[in-house]
């Protein structure tokens, strides 16, 4: 499922929040509110994106919980009431789903943990390299995002081929360097996550360093003047002056990326089919098998909504990690 | 690193210490993205390259970047091919993207518009709930709604991939985020003038935003063409999946014939791309907007 | 190619049932009384309309081809009838195929694995054949007793066998030759003999051990060899953990540890390397057959050894099968089977794609002679396959292959292991028996 709630990067499931255009409309809001309309006036309006929206977002959402309450197998006539069942046995390390479902947490937890930081700070970089006026910006620009465009589908079946164990060019250019050359990327870990880990800040990398590429030209020319007027080294001008300018984008860059990663299917499902033995298997991938090829529906999802408590949490995280400085920029 | 944001002549001309510097930082700068370029575009190069090989270049040691001998056996196999129907794959995701990307904007301007300029009681409520769907993960939804597609007899037809994400929140703020954007005296004026809302609404406020649509059209496209998890699981047959789907299918169906492969891949990627290379001011800076928190 | 039914007695049936065909058409009958559910009368022709058929099958490697050489064939022969082909790698098959069937949207006609019958008749995923069997004149007598009984769930036939295959052993011949090694081993003893003779050869790792696809296989069959068996046949629990099993499972980690096999092979490595000369003897399927032949390299194909106390081999095997369908279309019903008739009794051209034609009369006609998979067709009567358990393909997959990999794997000892596991999946068959109402 993609458009309905994460849009641009449905792929990897990330998060566009949205502008919220405070600045110059506030004032348009309140002379739009004295402007007469019908009462149903509004609600034709919203009609057509409101009944998709009910019919595919509110009301899965609240079959999902439903169907996690039962013993559901939509092949069969039977779907029995089991209550907490399917939750309790996602935590009891006797069941049948407790090992795979966690084991694939733990894959979801392992390429968060590394491509999140990877992909919060290169695109840093990259950004910062090309906050400049210099020949042929625009054209760096369009080709570090150009892989974006590209969709998953291309991007896993090209690197599969370029990361095979016998005939792939990321061997053989290895071995010409004098490195192993014959390093199983897709079929052993902890090759795997590199390989993984790697494919995913390519494709993405571009679209995170637009995103601050953008952010960092709006910082204002003056704040940078009068740190170099007060004698500020270009660190300290990186640390004082950027970084907090940053901020905002910061917080929402890093909620995309999280949840990008934490919904990560394709790259597994194309690049390693979620091996060796499962252990690249990521939480929407195990979900996905257990509820659609294992037809185990309300297995699949009670874990869909244990993952999203997680996720939830995540984001609270996130989300008070970056409040509590931008209080504090708020005192100064 | 240095962040200097040169933004004006003026100002690059204020700072005269580090002139003579420059040339070389320029240099070095140039250096090192012509590396990240080239590590960029590499890949892609010889996808298309290996898409020219014969069967057995594409498998070789040592990998070629210049085919020898240049072939479209590739292509032509594939093409011809019965159970991977490329042309077909190619044609149903250019359905699937062009009706969902024209059903996204449409709903997605036509929620935006009230919630950007008219009171009402719920309008809240609407707000909010759209915002937090935006915490909602996408996978709570997929098991369901292949419940629901299946039960509306969509599966394995074309609509299961253009209705079921129409709804988009992401395109009902860029919309508002918009609409809130125009001076509001062009509306006043028209309501001054006694046209109802919806003609204000399709008469005033559209055509103005034809370069907003444009963008979250484009967006739109380029999501849709991209969908891989759903299609692969509400989309069987060949006569119906769309490409990411049916690469997927070529790829299981031809663990070694890497030629295919990428022949495939190319068919799938030519089309974003060339959208890409023509329109990609507009989708930075869709992409750029969409993260500017004002 | 031998017929089942003479020409003759052919033509008494197309006769015999125009006739009924007219009978009831006279009578203001429909052609057929199809209850939803099940397959309708098949009266061996098929003179309706033209009809589209929609074929299902999981022909990826090298036995597709000889498929679709086989569809063309039936469709150049019959004028009303247009099989279409659907090929889907078999992984996704079987997600596939009851969402499809589920949703009304199945095809009109398939093959699938005989151990998955069971699965898809309890989800009435797919109807009973009994009469086309019947029309068809198969009897026990044709196949062996154990493709027969497989083939039936809750009283009922549910497949058509096209095919066996089972897992050989392929050894380089050129290996054996250095190595000294004139005959294919055939026990214990002559093959860990013979691996020592390659070793001492010069070939240091001749014999891969793989940790995922097929060691589960070769597990069973030294289960079996052993005289254990996997599953109760009441579908009720796993029994692989049996000591049996932990013989047959221990057996195969000492292959790496007496260094035949290294360690951590990669999925599909052990068959890679047999290609490519690296390693002297490896057991898979005989679907492989072709890949090889067309590799190039110098191979020969056996039984494999009996290294238990009598021979036993994993086997599957392909068979047709009538999906149910939402609105039964009577020519459709009627021109599938028409094709599934066809395509048994032209099982022996299959034969060119590696597999063992099932039915005795086709395999005794001489098919199978000058091919590889010749001396392995003689070993029919070792070849074992899994119960008819709904849901046992799942089970297997979520519980004895992880067993086995993990063993081999060295992450747990075998008896830990395979008893871990057992108990997994005995939960699971328990739960699928409530499911499934067996």
């Amino acid at each position: 499922m993609s458009a309905s709630t994460t849009d641009v990067t449905a792929s990897t499931g990330s998060v566009a929040a949205p502008p919220s255009g405070r600045a110059a409309s506030g004032r348009d809001r309140r002379r739009a509110a004295k402007l007469d309309h019908a009462p149903w006036t509004p609600w034709l309006f919203l009609a057509p994106y409101l009944i998709l929206f009910i019919a595919f977002v509110i009301l899965p959402a609240l079959l999902g919980l439903w169907i996690s309450f039962h013993s559901w197998d939509y092949t069969l006539p039977l779907k029995p009431f089991v209550g907490l069942d399917n939750y309790a046995s996602l935590f009891q390390p006797d069941s049948v789903n407790y090992d795979s479902f966690w084991t694939s947490m733990r894959a979801t937890g392992i390429f968060t943990l590394f491509s999140v930081p990877l992909l919060l700070v290169i695109p840093l970089f990259v950004a910062l390299l090309m906050n400049a006026k210099f020949p042929g910006r625009n054209f760096f620009r369009a080709v570090y995002f150009a892989p974006y465009v590209l969709g998953v589908a291309v991007v896993g079946v090209l690197w599969r081929y370029l990361l095979d164990n016998n005939i792939g060019l990321v061997n053989y250019y290895l071995g010409m360097l004098g490195l192993p050359s014959d390093t199983a990327w897709t079929t052993s870990v902890p090759a795997a996550w590199v390989a993984l880990i790697g494919v995913t800040v390519w494709w993405t990398l571009g679209f995170n360093a637009v995103i601050y590429l953008a952010a960092l030209q709006d910082i204002p020319v003056e704040l940078y003047e009068a740190a170099k007027m007060d004698g500020a080294t270009r660190t300290q001008q990186f640390w004082n002056v950027t970084i907090p300018g940053l901020r905002p984008i910061l917080t929402f860059v890093t909620l995309i990326t999280l949840i990008a990663s934490a919904n990560m299917f394709g790259q597994s499902y194309l690049m390693t089919q979620g091996g060796p033995n499962r252990q690249t298997r990521t939480a929407i991938y195990q979900i996905t098998e257990t509820g659609l090829r294992n037809f185990q529906m309300g297995d699949a999802a009670a874990m869909s909504y244990v993952l999203t408590v997680f996720l939830i949490l995540l984001s609270v995280i996130v989300f008070w990690l970056f409040r509590e400085r931008k209080e504090k920029k708020a005192k100064v | 690193m240095s962040a200097t944001a040169v933004k004006t002549p003026e100002r690059r001309s204020a700072d005269k210490s580090g002139s003579t510097k420059r040339p070389a930082r320029t240099i070095v700068r140039l250096v090192v993205l012509i590396l990240l370029a080239l590590a960029f575009i590499s890949p892609l190069i010889f996808m298309v390259a290996t898409s020219f090989k014969t069967r057995a270049d594409a498998t070789g040691i040592p990998p070629t970047w210049i085919p020898n001998p240049f072939t479209v056996q590739a292509y032509e196999s594939i093409l011809g091919a019965t159970g991977t129907p490329v042309v077909q794959w190619f044609a149903n995701s250019m359905v699937a993207a062009i009706a969902n990307s024209v059903l996204v904007v449409i709903t997605a301007s036509l929620a935006a518009y009230p919630l950007a300029r008219m009171s009402f009681k719920g309008k809240n409520l609407v707000f909010g709930s759209i915002v937090a769907t935006l915490l909602i993960p996408p996978v709570i939804l997929i098991i369901p709604n292949y419940l629901i597609v299946g039960g509306l007899n969509w599966l394995n037809t074309l609509v299961a991939v253009i209705i079921p994400t129409a709804a988009s929140a992401f395109g009902v703020f860029f919309m508002r985020q918009f609409f809130l954007s125009l001076p509001i005296e062009l509306e006043e004026a028209a309501v001054l003038d006694g046209t109802n809302r919806f003609q204000i609404f399709t008469k005033i406020v559209l055509p103005l935003a034809k370069p907003a649509m444009a963008t979250l059209a484009l967006l739109a496209f380029l999501t849709n063409w991209n969908d891989f998890l759903w299609p692969v699981y509400v989309l069987f047959s060949p006569e119906v999946q769309t490409l990411p789907a049916g690469l997927s299918t070529l790829q299981s169906a031809n663990a070694v014939r890497y030629d295919l492969l990428m022949a495939g891949a190319v068919i799938a990627s030519v089309p974003v791309l060339l959208l890409f290379v023509f329109l990609q001011r507009f989708i930075i800076e869709g992409v750029s907007r969409s993260g500017v928190k004002g | 190619m031998s017929r089942i039914v003479s020409p003759i007695r052919r033509r008494a049936i197309a006769v015999a049932a125009a006739a009924a065909a007219t009978a009831l058409a006279l009578t203001g009958c429909g052609a057929g009384d199809a209850t939803p559910g099940t397959a309708t009368e098949f009266t061996g022709e098929y003179d309706g309309p033209k009809v589209e058929l929609s074929y299902w099958n999981g022909f990826t490697g090298g036995d597709g081809p000889f498929m679709e050489q086989l569809v063309k064939d039936f469709n150049d022969e019959h004028d009303n009838i247009a099989v279409k082909s659907n090929t889907i790698r078999w992984a996704d098959y079987y997600q596939r195929l009851p969402a499809a069937v589920t949703a009304g949207k199945g095809p009109d006609v398939g093959v699938m694995h005989l151990d998955q019958l069971a699965t898809n008749a309890a989800r009435q995923v797919i109807v009973p054949v009994d009469s086309l069997a019947d029309t068809l004149e198969l009897t026990e007598d044709d196949f062996t007793k154990d493709v027969w009984d497989a083939g039936v769930y809750d009283g009922k036939r549910y497949g058509i066998p096209l095919d066996v295959h089972s897992l050989a052993m392929y050894y380089n011949t050129d290996h054996f030759a250095k190595a000294g090694i004139t005959e294919a081993p055939t026990d214990k003893a002559s093959f860990e003999d013979a691996l020592a003779k390659l070793k001492a050869a010069g070939y240091a790792t001749p014999f891969w051990m793989p940790a995922l696809w097929p060691s589960h296989l070769m597990d069973l069959s030294l289960l079996w060899q052993n005289g254990g068996e996997p599953y109760s046949k009441d579908g009720s629990k796993a029994t692989f953990d049996s000591q049996e099993g932990i013989d047959a499972l221990t057996w195969q980690t000492t292959m790496i540890q007496d260094g035949y096999s290294p360690r951590d092979v990669a999925i599909d490595a052990q068959y890679v390397a047999f290609k490519n000369g690296e390693t002297s003897i490896t057991w898979d399927g005989i679907w492989q057959i072709n890949d090889l032949k067309d590799s190039g390299l110098p191979f020969a194909a056996a039984p494999i050894p009996t290294i238990g106390d009598e021979a036993a081999v994993w086997a599957n095997s392909h068979q047709f099968y009538l999906p149910r369908q939402a609105k039964p279309d009577e020519n459709k019903t009627q021109a599938a089977q028409v094709f599934i008739a066809w395509m048994s009794e032209h099982s022996g051209e299959w034969a060119g794609s590696g597999m063992i034609p099932a039915r005795k009369s086709v395999r005794e006609s001489g098919v199978l002679d000058d091919t590889l998979q010749g001396p392995i067709a003689d070993t029919i009567d070792t070849m074992r396959f899994l119960p008819p358990i709904p849901g046992v393909g799942t089970v297997q997959a979520e519980t004895l292959e992880v067993a086995v990999s993990s063993a081999v794997l060295g992450k747990a000892s075998p008896e830990v292991a395979l008893k871990t596991e057992a108990k997994k999946a005995t939960q699971l068959m328990e739960k699928n028996l409530k499911s499934f109402g067996g």
